[in-house]
């Protein structure tokens, strides 16, 4: 996702927070297999 | 800690699919689904203000299943522009047009009907006119090039098969010097041949 944002033009790419947007569904151990969470990005189109 | 779609998964069906598990979820929030929705899971997982959210109508909140809280980096322009890529029940937009406030609008984007009525209904209960809400793929945007000062997501690009495409458009139609701040999943391990074709997964 980061490198896709970074080839698309897009500067200053970040992941600022983690969650664990999937605990207590059913899919939490398909989650935690594969190193599944939410996050939040931030990038910015230069000036 | 991306994701491609694989040559093999259709993506039109792909696409099919996600469209009819949405449709699902805007006609029974509280059905069973592989994923949580709602604003109580937005503010006990995702740190939502559960008051601002029990403000909202519930039409537009009940649906909700985003993955991460774009309202945490940056705050959003008075006056500005905004646009939410899979706006669903358009909580989020409710959110960002109090935010922007009533000079400011903002363009909720999605493909699925049934959540697009509950946005628009949830608009008109809120008395947030300046929030609109556009049916449309988010690989072509009804949206003229360099408009848009923020766009925000939430856990719907990696649903794209092709993203790349919606990052194309996305730096299309942000002005210069506007920005991403958006919500999605990542992945830290490499996924097998088999959970990359298994649609199930795409479309949670």
């Amino acid at each position: 996702m980061i490198e896709a944002l970074q080839q698309t033009g897009f500067l200053r790419v970040r992941v600022w927070h983690f969650f664990n947007s999937f605990s207590g569904t059913t899919k939490e151990g398909v989650a935690r297999k594969y190193g599944v969470q939410g996050a939040n990005f931030i990038a910015y189109k230069t000036a | 800690m991306s994701i491609v779609c694989p040559v093999s998964l259709d993506r039109e069906k792909l696409k099919s699919e996600v469209r009819a598990t949405y449709a699902k979820v805007a006609e029974n929030p509280q059905g069973e689904f592989h994923f949580h929705r709602g604003p109580e899971y937005a503010a006990r997982l995702l740190g939502y203000d559960l008051a601002e959210l029990n403000a909202l109508p519930p039409i537009a909140t009940a649906p909700f299943a985003g993955v991460g809280n774009p309202f945490m980096m940056d705050a959003l322009p008075s006056g500005g522009t905004v646009i939410d890529i899979g706006s669903g029940g358009g909580m989020d937009c409710l959110l960002a047009a109090r935010r922007v406030g009533p000079q400011g609008r903002v363009v909720g984007i999605d493909m699925t009907d049934a959540m697009l009525a509950r946005a628009r209904r949830g608009a008109a209960e809120a008395n947030l006119p300046q929030a609109r809400f556009e049916k449309a793929d988010m690989t072509e945007l009804p949206l003229d090039s360099g408009i848009v000062d923020v766009v925000i997501s939430n856990g719907v690009i990696n649903l794209a098969p092709e993203k790349q495409k919606v990052f194309n458009e996305l730096f299309r139609v942000v002005r210069p010097g506007g920005r991403l701040q958006f919500a999605d999943i990542i992945v830290s391990t490499e996924l097998s041949e088999e959970a990359r074709n298994n649609i199930d997964l795409w479309t949670g």
